[in-house]
């Protein structure tokens, strides 16, 4: 991962930055003053609700949209106003947008042609070669399964070996299973060619398994960009908490700093908080813990590994997933926690009604601004 | 016969099913055939049997069926300059309409946003008044001392004595006018079906925007090229409303010969023998041009 | 393989079902032959509804009835007050072929035209009485035109009596100019090939007043002429075609392109121009003399309103009527008596050679040769030909 001063990397992809990039509609503001490096050579994942900017992103640095201000360089390349066949950038299009009129290797080679390539026919094979679908090259599109023309599309974009290659939701027309193994396969082949992949999705599952780094999108702006588990593990805001996995929000109170750690007084428990998971720090605050990260036990056994305790919880509702088994907990303040038990079989299911004890360790919450809306980017999800 | 045998279903059923589908299937092309039987087959008969009547029959005496071949070799042997002229000047414009039409279709498929509606019910307006009337206005509109020809003049463009009507230019024009429409309407079906992310696909992919509309917008609209092409080309091949009021004796087209020789020499043997080959030059040009731009599930 | 036999056998079966179908195919096309076209008027007749149904059906040539005129009410309906019979007129009379073609399906497999009467020129009223689908006129509720119809015009060769016809108008075939846009077009011969008028004349679609003022130019007698003297003539018509000199060949239609400018000079009929009201469109009679006809007012078979339409004839023979008539359109009126009356109606028309012309005039018109069938058919066809082709 040597990276040359200049953004190129020595395999000729190229980094790509966004500086206050903004594209406003008649309507309304679609992306406003944006500003994203992904690194050369990086699996990068634009994740959002729809509407929330992140295609139009997309198209800006495909050329297909003119950004309203702002620019757009690869490396060191200003393109924000290049046309898009001039740009060193390729795109795998939501429902591929293969060209019914030309079979699997004319779609393959396009890019080749149209930029006087040499060698067409080797590297068209070879491109099918690695998309596997050598046996397909006469057929026409339409003739296709959904996985093997998401597999013409890729390999269409990918033998132009562009600086940047940009996926537009490209799973999004597969069935569940055949997005599983197409995720894992697309990861595979950006590995092996090391070109920059931009990939826009409203998967968060999806953008977790296939990207490096993650920008989450919403309503134009990157509300947290870093990777999948720093995302997960440590969300800056609801909308991040709630879009990727789920989270339990207790209103609290904050008391103030003690050395490393906020301490913050929620429903009468004072909580220790890591200042580093702590973005907020005074007045009030939203608490967050992930549901899996809250141990559960009935009134007044003990629980494993201590941290906040909190009694006078009773099941309210239980759901057996089978690698877990997922809980709703009133509490005394009448919110429902969310637990998720992995299934180790140490201890029988709890039937609803039951009183219950929780527990967290503090080091797994996490402090947000009070101000913003609890239940950002639930619905989205 | 084929169909029929596939629209049985396969594999073992009970024995009544399969021949009461089939007598459904009969009746359900019963009007269909009908149809064709009375406006096609039977005019196409009387056609035919015209083509090979005595030549010496008269609308007074009668006409009989002698089966007097000859009667197309006389046809061609009095009219190849007419055939070929009436091919030249729709083929001619089949071109223009094509040239006109695709800019057109194209433009209300692709830029035209919510005027889309209203420019295409100002393509289809013409229909609203006769054939007849709006040639006649051509007439009007081009005129000796129309404001056309005078403003052409004024600018020099034409000489003093020059003219439009009665030329081979106001009939050429006349018949791109005419069947403007049915050049426009499957351009427009066929380019209103591209999925414009194909275009800005094929932009992504290096083609600038003249590459792209050769490589895919061109090739996608094929289709509706062929049928408009087909459209326009028939109907002006066998016109003869645009040359008897737009040209002079020297435009005739086949139209206005066959026209004569049925209502005013009453030659129907000549007329009939040489519809035929009208037909039979149109049908075969037809089918070169469809194996040609390989559309052939056109035919 | 199996195969092989099966495409064998399938083949032949193709190539069977094809020969019969061939076959079938030829065997039926006699079917649609046509039989001729020749009716019997004792038989094809229906009965005259006049007394019940006071109306009355008409086809003319157009611009050929006068109109109401401030208080003076035209002859139509002067006719109409004097006899209660309420009269559909329609000027759908353009050409004497156009309109045979109009008629020839009902007339020629006794049908009703849905016409009680119809007027046209002299050929082609005799074909149709030949054919037998005009009816005879009752001589005794036509008074009139047995007293009143000129001599010139009372013994035609095809209806020696007027048994079947009653002349409406008589007219004179020329040459009208105009005179601002071209200088005089005196002779036919100038018309055909002036250079100043290339591309802007237009000639009749008439084959008998065409071809006779192109014979008058050879000086060949239109009403006897030989098959060579009108080769000649049809290749004079096919040079002027050729050299683009014709514009047209129009019916009564000239008129509006004569008007519009599209054409400064033409072969035309004499009341026309007169008619057009334009004081720069002139008729000439071309010096090699000019040609003479009139339209027949004919009674078709299955007419419902026979004694109706006799009645209008009998009207139209009134000198004063007849004279009322002229004066508007300006066309030999075939009504004696009719001069007299046009003291009273129109002083100045009295002297108007175009209505009444004098021997002299009438010295140097010509009518076209009478001709059967098979001449019909071969003039016409050369003529079409030319014109049509």
């Amino acid at each position: 991962m040597s990276q040359a001063a200049n953004g190129q990397r020595a395999d000729g992809s190229r980094s790509l930055r966004l500086s206050k990039l903004t594209k406003e509609f008649a309507a309304f503001t679609a992306v406003k003053s944006l500003d994203l490096e992904v690194p050369a050579g990086s699996f990068f994942a634009l994740l959002g609700p729809s509407g929330c900017g992140k295609t139009t992103t997309l198209r800006m640095v495909a050329g297909l949209e003119t950004p309203t201000s702002g620019s757009i360089h690869l490396g060191d390349l200003d393109v924000t106003y290049e046309k898009p066949y001039r740009r060193p950038v390729n795109t795998v299009f939501q429902n591929y947008a293969l060209f019914p009129h030309l079979d699997i290797y004319e779609n393959v080679a396009f890019g080749l042609r149209r930029r006087g390539g040499k060698e067409v026919d080797r590297q068209v094979r070879e491109m099918l070669d690695l998309v596997e679908l050598t046996t397909q090259a006469r057929k026409k599109p339409p003739q296709l399964s959904g996985g093997q023309q998401q597999r013409v599309a890729l390999a269409r974009a990918l033998i132009n070996r562009p600086d940047v290659l940009l996926l537009d939701e490209p799973l999004g027309a597969l069935d569940l299973k055949l997005r599983r193994s197409m995720q894992l396969e697309i990861k595979r082949i950006q590995t092996e060619v090391g070109l920059t992949f931009v990939h826009v999705t409203h998967d968060q599952e999806e953008a977790m398994t296939m990207a490096d780094t993650i920008a989450v999108m919403n309503a134009g702006v990157i509300e947290q960009m870093g990777s999948p588990d720093e995302l997960y593990e440590n969300p800056r805001t609801t909308f991040v908490a709630n879009f990727l996995g789920q989270s339990n929000l207790i209103a609290g109170t904050i008391v103030g700093r003690d050395g490393d750690v906020v301490k913050v007084d929620m429903e009468g428990t004072v909580v220790s908080i890591p200042a580093e998971r702590a973005h907020a720090d005074a007045g009030k605050g939203w608490v967050g813990i992930r549901p899996e990260k809250v141990l559960i036990a009935p009134a007044g056994e003990p629980i494993n590994a201590p941290g906040n305790h909190m009694t006078g919880g009773v099941v309210t509702d239980v759901s057996f997933v089978g690698v877990s088994t997922q809980y709703l907990v009133r509490m005394p303040w009448g919110q429902e926690l969310m637990v998720f038990e992995q299934n180790t079989g140490h201890r029988a299911m709890l039937a609803p009604g039951t009183h219950v004890d929780v527990s967290w360790r503090p080091e797994f919450a996490f402090l947000l601004d009070a101000s913003q809306d609890v239940n950002a980017g639930i619905e989205e999800a | 016969m084929a169909a029929v045998e596939t629209s049985a279903p396969p594999g073992p059923t009970t024995p009544a099913q399969p021949g009461r589908r089939k007598l459904t299937g009969y009746w359900l092309l019963l009007p269909g055939a009908l149809w064709l039987g009375v406006f096609f087959v039977i005019p196409f008969y009387s056609l035919l049997a015209t083509s090979l009547y005595d030549p010496k029959g008269s609308v007074l005496g009668g006409y009989d069926v002698t089966f007097h071949l000859a009667n197309f070799v006389d046809a061609i042997r009095d009219n190849a300059d007419v055939l070929v002229r009436s091919l030249w000047y729709a083929g001619l414009a089949t071109l223009f309409c094509l040239l006109l039409g695709y800019v057109l279709a194209y433009a209300i498929a692709f830029k035209a946003g919510r005027w889309r509606n209203l420019l295409l019910v100002l393509v289809i307006a013409p229909f609203f008044t006769s054939f007849l009337v709006r040639t006649l206005s051509w007439k009007l509109i081009l005129a000796d001392d129309g404001f056309v020809v005078n403003t052409l003049q004024t600018l020099h463009l034409m000489g003093d004595n020059d003219r439009l009507l009665a030329t081979p230019v106001a009939v050429i024009a006349g018949l791109t006018y005419n069947f403007l429409p049915f050049m426009v309407l499957p351009l427009y079906a066929s380019l209103e079906k591209i999925d414009h992310r194909l275009i800005e696909a094929a932009g992504d992919l290096y083609a600038s925007p003249v590459r792209a509309w050769f490589k895919v917008t061109w090739p996608l609209s094929l289709p509706g090229v062929v049928a408009g092409t087909l459209l326009t080309f028939i109907p002006a091949a066998g016109d003869y409303i645009n040359a008897s009021l737009l040209g002079s004796p020297n435009q005739r087209m086949v139209g206005n010969v066959i026209q004569n020789l049925f209502s005013a020499t009453g030659d129907y043997a000549a007329a009939g023998a040489l519809s035929v080959i009208l037909l039979t030059i149109i049908i075969g040009l037809v089918l070169i041009y469809v194996r040609t731009a390989g559309t052939e599930d056109l035919v | 393989m199996p195969g092989d036999s099966r495409i064998g056998r399938r083949t032949i079966l193709k190539g069977a079902a094809g020969a019969v179908f061939g076959l079938g195919s030829v065997a039926v096309l006699p079917v649609f032959g046509q039989g001729g076209k020749k009716q019997d008027p004792a038989q094809c007749r229906a009965d005259d509804e006049s007394a019940r149904d006071k109306r009355l059906v008409i086809s003319n040539w157009p611009e050929y009835l006068d109109e109401d005129d401030g208080k003076n009410l035209s002859t139509l309906h002067l006719f109409e007050k004097k006899t209660g019979i309420k009269v559909s007129y329609t000027d759908d009379v353009n050409d004497n072929i156009e309109f045979f073609g109009k008629v020839k399906n009902q007339l020629g497999s006794c049908q009703s035209s849905k016409r009680d009467m119809f007027m046209l020129t002299d050929w082609m009223a005799a074909r149709m009485i030949q054919v037998g689908w005009i009816q005879e006129l009752d001589k005794t509720k036509v008074p009139n035109l047995h007293a009143n119809l000129i001599d010139s015009l009372a013994h035609v060769g095809w209806d020696p009596n007027r048994e079947y016809s009653a002349p409406w108008q008589s007219g004179l075939t020329g040459i009208a100019y105009n005179k601002k846009k071209v200088k005089e077009v005196r002779t036919f011969e100038e018309l055909l090939t002036r250079p100043d008028l290339r591309g802007r004349i237009s000639l009749l679609t008439e084959m008998r007043d065409t071809m006779g003022l192109i014979m008058l130019i050879d000086g060949t007698d239109p009403s006897r002429f030989t098959q060579a003297q009108w080769d000649k003539a049809l290749e004079r018509l096919r040079k002027a075609r050729h050299d683009g000199q014709v514009r047209a060949f129009t019916g009564n239609e000239y008129i509006q392109d004569l008007a519009a400018g599209n054409v400064v000079a033409c072969e035309a009929w004499s009341g026309d121009v007169a008619n057009a009201g334009n004081d720069d469109l002139v008729f000439v009679p071309p010096e090699e003399g000019m040609m003479i006809w009139a339209d027949n007012m004919l009674i078709p078979n299955l007419a419902t309103h026979t004694a109706n339409a006799e009645r209008w004839i009998d009207y139209y023979y009134d000198p004063e009527v007849a004279a009322k008539l002229a004066d508007y359109n300006q066309y030999i009126c075939p009504v004696k008596g009719a001069q007299q009356a046009m003291e009273k109606i129109d002083p100045d028309n009295v002297d108007n050679e175009l209505i009444f012309p004098t021997e002299k005039t009438l010295s140097v018109t010509h009518s076209f040769m009478a001709l059967s069938e098979d001449q019909i058919r071969s003039y016409e066809g050369d003529f079409a030909d030319v014109t049509g082709g």
